[in-house]
């Protein structure tokens, strides 16, 4: 994963795995047999699948018969023109990732046990769910006839790459003996409109003009696309100026249309209010949700902690989720030929029936409360192309109903919300496993279904954020544990390597005493069966 | 093979057995998380410091010094008490956190007594105590919605909910201050909200309304406030909110001589924290307010005059007001409901011990308990009080006329219960 930063210092995370790090001479054509080097006691071999997705393979002289397959994350699949901040100069790239972000430190931790590690750069970018399915079980067919001796294939990936690990343990489970659903999404509508609705959101309370979806066809439809993405950062950017100067009541931005009774309540109001419709967390890479300057009195020291903070934690994240939608919106347009995101039938208000009391302070109370969500159920809603939005459906959804051992790894304040998409994953298991069990007995199979799900979550910590000696906020600092997206470290991709071969070796997960070990060891993995993520809003 | 195989069974059988007896053998006399056989472990989450922390931050500390002195006389079934105390500076989002330490980290048997309405929704909802199991007694806050037995099966209210109070207060209003100007300053969310549909429920008319934001209060915000109730003319206003912005609505009030009849809310009316927040005694003097406990001066009142003791001996230092009050009282329910639920106490059992025999534990509150195996609402009742020269609080009219009610339509009506005696020496002896 690769940082962007933007003016004032603000962090945004790119969308995962958005630049491969490996620059290789990399085939673009089908090849019968890939082209191999070997330096020191490591193979290198290079080919493309017949569908013209480049790939890499990496064997040690000592193979133990495990390969490693990593599916990579979320690349867009438009460039994005330089001066755009947190992307701009992107090109599009299917260069191959045999380990998460091409980490050399990764595979050779694997490369020195004897694994060896492979991946793709998939034949498309953007969601490709489909196409990217087809690339890795072929792949596996080619590594498996290179090196004959292959007697395990572990499957992992980080974001959409997630998905992807997860599918082939749903669909290809003679495929691969473990799968590893790391930062995953979970469901191809239900991830996109979640991302829709940041946009949907934004464009609302804090600049119309922007078009978010219905984009028109060629060349047009694309500098729409990104029209929208500099104006995204322009109301972020306009934010972090108005916070600044008046962290109580943050001037509202100039494109905004909403009615100037509207106006009297802080725009961050409005701000956090979308956070929570779309289910972005309100602690973020640098903003813990509840820290306040040290030296603040008391009273300003509590608006702080329950208003300020979470406020800025929002815009951290859901910059994220409004980025992802213009890319994925316009990619899912150009995927089904119409437009897909719908909202008329969104309850907004239902979606923080609860959190509307825990956040209080920070939406302005009940009223100001009230009042956004009036707005949003009077102004027009966004209607998509039913024929559109079925061809979404069926771009990807999980099951959940997986027959290999699978371990699943997020942050709990990923600004994407994966963490809610990995409970969605757990919950359809959970329920997989519940109607088992009768269906076993009625079967006459008197045998308990084993629960082959290992569900560990990365918890930031109480408190996190830096402040300057002046008592501004500090984003010059690493993104804390638990938040960003993919946040992981070396010692944690490792450990769930390990938690993999173990699973993959055993047939089941590893568990008591030597794995929290291990996660205690490779720090900030939790592993508890009654944690439960927020459900996803939509 | 028939028969080879049930004797096989039967062998497998036995097996399983006798390891099961080495197990009960080997384990100690009692497992369930946060009781050992010397110890009963229990959690509570409050704002220490911070803005909110005035008063709030005495309950803590007065409940660990009735568990000390219940320590000191053979504890619960033999077993000590340890409370563990967690600053959450009143913010939800580290409320969620220092609970997760409670529950993985220090692995208590139950909460006890956490703070805010806020801040157990999201501790509920984010911490996921209802699939955990863990109890959550005695719950500072009123919020009605807590009472939902459904949404929140082992969590269990004690004080009257806001929606009661408000009744009651509308109830008084008709009958004390009719025909004059209602103005009323409240806290604009869950709280404020479930007394204001209660006023409204009770065909109370507010002439001026004053919503603030919890967190936004200082002498600021309450400039604005008093000049609205001035400019609207209010003769009585009501307060319904927290003790750290009670203190700056009546200093700027006393500053621009604006002197309405003052009814302050329970929760923000506490006359030791409110002069230690700078307001002048004679302020206070008359403001009416609803009460469910004695005067924490009162030391004719048995459970008073005990706890007192109590403090003098165990929390040294402090001085003993509502919050210590509260916090002794919530000591003396918890070890009653650790006795109900017996010797070897469980997770399942204390919650079903409140249940069948909570609404029978004694407790300083004057009015009647509402539990029971589909009610977790706490106390249900209020009587007025005024406070004098001195900052203490009296009932009003001379004696205490209690007034209960539900949290629904239900009417107020003037409670004829007694409250039971205080247990001998401040000890429970119940089973």
């Amino acid at each position: 994963m690769k940082n962007f930063k933007f003016k004032r210092s603000l962090t945004l995370i790119a969308v995962s795995s958005l630049l491969s790090i490996t620059v290789v001479s990399i085939p673009t054509a089908a090849q019968a047999a890939p082209a191999c080097t070997t330096a020191n006691y490591v193979t290198t071999c290079l080919g493309a699948t017949t569908d013209s997705a480049p790939y890499m393979l990496i064997t040690p002289a000592n193979f133990n018969g495990t390969v490693y397959l990593y599916s990579h994350g979320y690349r867009p699949n438009i460039p994005v023109p330089a001066g755009i901040p947190g992307y701009g100069g992107y090109t599009v790239t299917n260069t191959p990732e045999p380990a998460p972000g091409g980490n050399p430190q990764v595979i050779g931790a694997l490369l020195a046990k004897g694994y060896a590690v492979m991946g793709s750069g998939f034949a498309r970018q953007g969601w490709n769910v489909n196409s990217a399915a087809n690339t890795n079980v072929e792949l596996i067919g080619i590594y498996k006839k290179q090196y004959p001796k292959t007697t395990k294939v572990i499957a992992w990936g980080n974001s959409l790459g997630g998905f992807q690990s997860q599918y082939l343990a749903e669909k290809y489970p003679e495929l691969i003996s473990s799968a590893g659903v790391l930062c995953t999404v979970s469901n191809a509508p239900v991830v996109s409109d979640k991302a829709a609705d940041a946009l949907w959101l934004i464009k609302t309370f804090f600049d119309p003009t922007i078009k978010a979806g219905n984009y028109s066809a060629g060349t047009a439809g694309y500098a729409e696309a990104m029209g929208d993405l500099v104006k995204v950062f322009t109301v972020i950017g306009h934010f972090q100026a108005a916070i600044a100067a008046d962290p109580i009541a943050p001037a509202w931005p100039a494109t905004s249309k909403v009615p100037d009774a509207l106006k009297a309540i802080p725009s961050r109001s409005a701000l956090i209010l979308s956070a929570l419709l779309v289910g972005v967390p309100l602690q973020s890479a640098h903003f813990d949700g509840t820290s306040a300057p040290a030296g603040l009195p008391a009273a300003n020291a509590l608006s702080f902690q329950l208003a300020i903070n979470p406020a800025l934690a929002a815009l951290e994240n859901i910059a994220n989720a409004a980025a992802l939608a213009t890319f994925q919106i316009y990619d899912l347009e150009l995927q089904t030929g119409g437009t897909w995101y719908d909202n008329t039938k969104t309850d907004w208000a239902a979606r923080v029936a609860d959190e509307r009391f825990i956040w209080a302070s920070a939406l302005s109370g009940e009223s100001a409360t009230n009042a956004l969500l009036g707005y949003l159920a009077a102004v027009p809603k966004a209607e998509g192309n039913p024929v559109a939005r079925a061809k979404v459906a069926g771009l990807g959804t999980h099951t959940g109903i997986t027959k290999v051992p699978t371990v699943l790894y997020t942050g709990v304040a990923d600004p994407l919300g994966t963490a809610s998409e990995q409970q969605s994953i757990i919950d359809k298991y959970d329920a997989y496993l519940a109607q088992q069990w009768p269906a076993n007995k009625n079967a006459a199979v008197r045998k308990r279904p084993v629960n082959n799900q290992l569900a560990l979550w990365g918890i930031p910590a109480a408190k996190y954020t830096k402040f300057t000696a002046a008592g501004s906020p500090d984003t010059t600092v690493a993104a804390a544990p638990g938040t960003n997206h993919c946040n992981f470290t070396v010692a944690q991709y490792v450990a769930v390597a390990e938690l993999l071969a173990y699973a993959a070796n055993n047939g089941k997960n590893m568990s008591g005493g030597p794995l929290l070990t291990k996660l205690r060891k490779a720090g900030n993995m939790t592993y508890d069966r009654d944690y439960a993520a927020p459900r996803n809003k939509n | 093979m028939i028969r080879k195989s049930r004797r096989r069974g039967t062998w497998l059988a036995a097996t399983v057995l006798a390891a099961g007896s080495l197990i009960a053998t080997a384990l100690p006399a009692h497992a369930e998380t946060g009781v050992s056989s010397s110890e009963i472990k229990l959690g509570i989450t409050l704002p220490l410091t911070g803005a909110a922390s005035p008063g709030y931050n005495k309950i803590g500390n007065a409940m660990n010094a009735y568990f000390k002195y219940v320590n000191e006389n053979g504890g619960v079934y033999g077993r000590k008490i340890t409370l563990i105390q967690k600053n959450d500076e009143y913010s939800p989002q580290l409320s969620i956190a220092k609970t997760n330490e409670l529950i993985l980290k220090d692995k208590v048997f139950a909460l006890v007594g956490p703070l805010g309405t806020a801040n157990f929704t999201a501790v509920h909802k984010s911490v996921g105590l209802a699939k955990r199991g863990v109890p959550s007694l005695f719950l500072n806050t009123g919020f009605s919605g807590f009472a939902k037995k459904a949404n929140y099966p082992a969590s269990f209210m004690i004080l009257p909910s806001y929606a009661m109070e408000a009744k009651i207060i509308a109830q008084f209003l008709k009958e004390n201050h009719a025909g004059k100007k209602l103005g009323i300053v409240y806290q604009n969310d869950e709280f404020g909200i479930d007394g204001m549909g209660a006023f409204k429920a009770a065909g109370t008319k507010f002439d001026v309304t004053v919503p603030y934001t919890s967190g936004s209060q200082s002498a600021a915000t309450a400039q604005t406030w008093v000049s609205q109730l001035a400019a609207g003319g209010a003769q009585v206003v009501v307060f319904f909110g927290v003790t750290s912005a009670t203190a700056p609505l009546l200093a700027v009030a006393a500053g621009a001589k604006y002197a309405p009849q003052w009814i302050l809310g329970s929760v923000g009316s506490d006359p030791l924290t409110l002069r230690a927040l700078g307001v002048p005694v004679a302020v206070l003097n008359g403001a009416q307010t609803p009460a469910g406990n004695p005067s924490p001066n009162d030391t004719s009142d048995e459970y008073v005059k005990q706890f007192q003791e109590i403090n003098t001996k165990y929390n040294t230092g402090t001085a003993f007001d509502d919050y210590v009050l509260q916090g002794m009282n919530i000591g003396l329910m918890t070890v009653q409901a650790l006795r109900a639920a017996g010797p070897n106490p469980t997770r399942k059992g204390l919650t079903s011990a409140i249940e069948t025999k909570g609404s029978t534990f004694a407790s300083v509150a004057y009015s009647p308990l509402g539990y029971s195996k589909t009610s977790n609402v706490g106390h249900t009742g209020y009587y007025m009080a005024v406070m004098d020269a001195n900052g203490d609080r009296k009932p009003f009219g001379g004696t205490v006329k209690l007034y209960t009610t539900d949290s629904g339509s239900g009417p107020v009506v003037l409670s004829t219960f007694k409250r039971p005696a205080m247990p001998a020496k401040g000890l429970p002896s119940n089973s």
